[in-house]
């Protein structure tokens, strides 16, 4: 790979050790990839900030680069979500031990320049890239978000390399970063209408399944919401490793390029058929344990739409309604978050139960989520259901799944 | 039989291998503290990823997968090596700060669980004995 003399010094230590380091991660990668050269960056959304990710090794990792090397991001830098609520960590029964961990990393990355932003959805919260910019993020469903909904250019970092473009300022130009990789390699025919949160994340399921780490492109879906998509995004990335998609006449590159997909390209269908299929694999009647809304972290229009349906309700299951710091600020003044508690649901900050540690022994988990759907039960060692916001609602408040879809 | 690959990440190591059609997420896919697989409906749920030659399609799901390979590595119960068709971005990174010798572009059918595998990953081969 071509180095600048400035990448080179980097590469050579004059900057430090751990420049040197972050260095050589992105040229061993951008080596392997057949990258020509670096990319100028200065925007990061950094995953593996969750102790639950990182463990110890990831901890000692980010805590080396930031107290023995003394390092220092170039670039704005976003933190993912974690593994607590920052303030109501004992409230919600996280161990003291995981919980002291967990506030080590914070201090580490902080201390590097990090922004504590703790959430999937750092696009919700004021990093927004612009069109085309290279950036350097991780969390599965942002990628695919930041690359598909904004058309900012980013591979799927991890939190090794995110770290090592925000101390160098540079990523390796390869993958999603080049035009040629940006075109579709699929075509699905979607052939049933998408209703909810619900829908577009089971139609991501079943697509990310199938097309792993390609890029496929959507046709025949009408006006999407930021949260349609946002569900879309999440579900891709989980069953498969889904960085990129369009959508005709929607997403930007799909409209700008008439010509997005390749030559020959494969397609799928996803009709009544298909969402059946994904229904079944996430569904099991029983009395519901918990309710998981926000994964990705609920936006403000969900929070309100939470509270509408919870209005002077009251509920036998337990909700949670995940969602970032400022979202819920936002959601405390304009009065959801106290309508969604008098109804015994509860507001979690910073964290989820796919990154937070298991702290119930619960057996049946209902979710609009289809990434929250696949990760559960391995994670918290349950079953999920994965159904639409109301009908959860419904049967949180009966305490009961009869498992009618 | 010798397979040629291309080499991920560099480093030679024995082992047995634990062959799978499913990608893996090493978030969520696996426990860190124990290596086993957790993934329910995964076709290796229940084993154990400790000293063996792990050999899979490649990665899928969570960024948060580069630590956790890392991590079960670094609790000495991950796999001694790495075999994919095509390495994805994720547990390549995961690779390389676990310095795990690592190859892809291989035709994972010709092998099977069981097998002893001698992993040259710097010249991008796995040899492969079959133990029936």
């Amino acid at each position: 790979m071509k180095l600048t003399d400035e990448e080179k010094k980097m590469l050579s230590g004059e900057y430090g050790e751990m420049v040197k380091k972050s260095m050589d991660i992105l040229v061993t990668l951008g080596d392997i990839y057949g990258a020509k050269k670096m990319l100028k960056t200065n925007n990061v959304h950094s995953p593996g900030v969750s102790y639950r990710v990182t463990g110890d090794a990831g901890l000692n990792f980010v805590k080396e680069a930031a107290f023995k090397y003394n390092s220092c991001s170039k670039c704005s830098m976003t933190l993912n979500t974690i593994g607590i609520d920052y303030d109501k960590a004992e409230e919600l029964g996280f161990s003291k031990e995981f919980t002291s961990k967990q506030r080590e990393l914070l201090k580490a990355y902080e201390k590097i320049g990090a922004l504590g932003t703790y959430s999937c959805t750092p696009y919700l919260i004021g990093n927004i890239p612009k069109f085309g910019e290279h950036v350097a993020w991780g969390e599965s469903s942002a990628v695919a978000y930041v690359n598909s909904v904004m058309g900012a250019r980013t591979n799927r970092e991890g939190g090794p390399t995110a770290l090592a473009a925000a101390l160098t300022g540079r990523v390796p130009e390869y993958g999603y970063h080049l035009d040629e990789n940006r075109l579709g390699d699929y075509l699905i025919k979607v052939e049933t209408k998408l209703e909810c949160d619900r829908d577009y994340g089971a139609l991501g399921y079943y697509v990310g399944q199938i097309v792993g780490d390609k890029v496929p492109v959507f046709e025949n879906i009408k006006d999407p919401t930021l949260e349609n998509l946002k569900a879309l995004s999440a579900a891709l990335a989980s069953s498969g490793a889904v960085a990129l998609y369009h959508v005709k006449g929607v997403t930007p590159e799909a409209k700008i390029n008439k010509n997005i997909l390749k030559d020959d390209v494969e397609e799928i269908i996803f009709g009544e058929k298909e969402m059946g299929e994904v229904g079944r694999k996430f569904n099991k009647s029983g009395n519901v344990d918990m309710v998981l809304f926000g994964c990705p972290h609920a936006s403000i229009e969900e929070i309100k739409k939470i509270a509408k349906l919870l209005k002077n309700k009251k509920i036998k299951s337990e909700i949670w309604v995940t969602t970032s710091k400022p979202v819920a600020e936002l959601g405390e003044r304009l009065g959801f978050n106290k309508t969604i508690r008098d109804s015994g649901a509860k507001i979690v900050t910073d964290t989820c139960p796919v990154l937070s540690e298991t702290v119930r022994d619960y057996d049946l988990m209902l979710t609009n989520s289809a990434k929250m759907a696949h990760y559960a039960p391995g994670l918290w060692n349950l079953d999920t259901v994965l159904i639409s916001m109301e009908k959860a609602i419904e049967s949180a408040i009966d305490g009961y799944w009869g498992g009618d879809l | 039989m010798k397979l040629q690959g291309r080499c991920i990440v560099q480093g030679e190591v024995n082992g047995e291998a634990l062959v799978t059609n499913d990608n893996i997420s090493f978030m969520g896919t696996i426990n860190p503290n124990t290596g086993v697989v957790i993934e329910k409906g995964h076709e290796l749920e229940g084993e154990c990823l400790k000293d063996k030659i792990l050999v899979f399609p490649q990665s899928k799901g969570s960024t948060g997968g580069s630590y956790m390979l890392y991590d079960v590595v670094k609790n000495g119960v991950g796999p001694a090596g790495i075999i994919n068709i095509m390495a994805e971005s994720i547990v390549v990174i995961g690779a390389i700060v676990a310095e795990l010798p690592m190859i892809d572009q291989i035709d994972i059918d010709q092998i099977k669980t069981g097998d002893y595998i001698f992993l040259n990953a710097t010249e991008g081969t796995a040899t492969i004995e079959r133990r029936e």
